[in-house]
């Protein structure tokens, strides 16, 4: 039924569940995966102009480090798997947006996610960017615990 | 991957169109279905000694039959698709905890329903039963539009 399912993740714990669960339920469909990571544009240091440039790009190529170390724990499950997979990389501080962008542009028919990431269960009865993909989402989305 | 889903419905339209994705689904992953749907309790009666029991008793047969109509929907789209199909019809003030309720006494795995029911998308991003759901359950839940 569902053909490409997407696989957002922020590097949480919570959202390797969702990828593993995700796999296997594009393995039992025959569909094929597309991982997607977003991180932050502007680090909050960016306000403070005395950082030296050379930190700031230290900071980004960390993160992109780190973004690209979460694709590959997809890529990695999904070639195990056997499965078709391809991985995006966006830079941007709109999450729900990206997410929601790149499924379009993707053409997935099923957005996979966890129920919260990054920032955990605290004083969230469901992650504030699940909320928002939910809100707005005209494909469905499957919303794992 | 999935076992057992579980597609609640109010008989709106849109729920309709939930159930027959989850039938499409379920035939895809040779799962089974459980169709539920709840009816008010109206406890409020009990605080309206005036409502004469005629019209509540009236109104327990009007929800009755709409219940029936609502789960005859699942079954026929069931039966159709070749999948396994039990309906469950339950009384309770709140959709939602039965709909929990259900969905852990009956083992399944997967919850399906639509963004919104039969109240609509007037005023609200995300239907406030398909929210609670998605707040309270242990189990996977898959939100349609």
């Amino acid at each position: 039924m569902f053909k490409h399912i997407l696989l957002p993740t922020d590097g949480s714990e919570l959202s390797e569940k969702a990828i593993q669960e995700g796999i296997r339920l594009a393995q039992s469909l025959g569909a094929k995966v597309t991982g997607l990571c977003i991180m932050p544009e502007k680090h909050p240091f960016f306000y403070e102009t005395e950082i030296p440039a050379e930190a700031l790009e230290q900071i980004a190529k960390q993160t992109k480090e780190a973004g690209k170390a979460y694709l590959s724990v997809i890529e990695k499950k999904a070639r195990e798997a056997g499965l078709a997979c391809e991985v995006v990389y966006e830079v941007t501080d709109y999450v729900y947006e990206a997410i929601i962008r790149v499924a379009d542009r993707m053409g997935c028919d099923l957005i996979m996610m966890a129920s919260h990431g990054r920032r955990g269960v605290k004083a969230f009865i469901i992650g504030s960017e699940t909320q928002k993909v939910l809100t707005h989402s005209k494909i469905p989305v499957l919303v794992f615990r | 991957m999935f076992k057992h889903i579980l597609l609640p419905t109010d008989g709106s339209v849109l729920s309709e169109g939930a159930i027959r994705k989850g039938v499409h689904l379920a035939k895809s992953m040779k799962a089974k279905i459980t169709g539920i749907s709840v009816m008010p309790e109206q406890k409020y009666y009990l605080y309206q000694t005036d409502i004469i029991v005629q019209v509540k008793e009236e109104t327990v047969k009007q929800h009755r039959m709409q219940v029936n109509r609502n789960l005859a929907f699942i079954e026929k789209a069931a039966k159709e698709a070749g999948v396994p199909c039990e309906t469950f019809c339950d009384s309770c003030d709140y959709p939602y905890e039965a709909i929990i309720r259900v969905a852990e006494k009956r083992a399944c795995d997967l919850i399906m329903m639509a963004s919104h029911g039969q109240r609509g998308i007037k005023g609200l991003l995300l239907g406030s039963e398909t929210q609670k759901v998605l707040t309270h359950s242990k189990i996977p839940v898959l939100v349609v539009r």
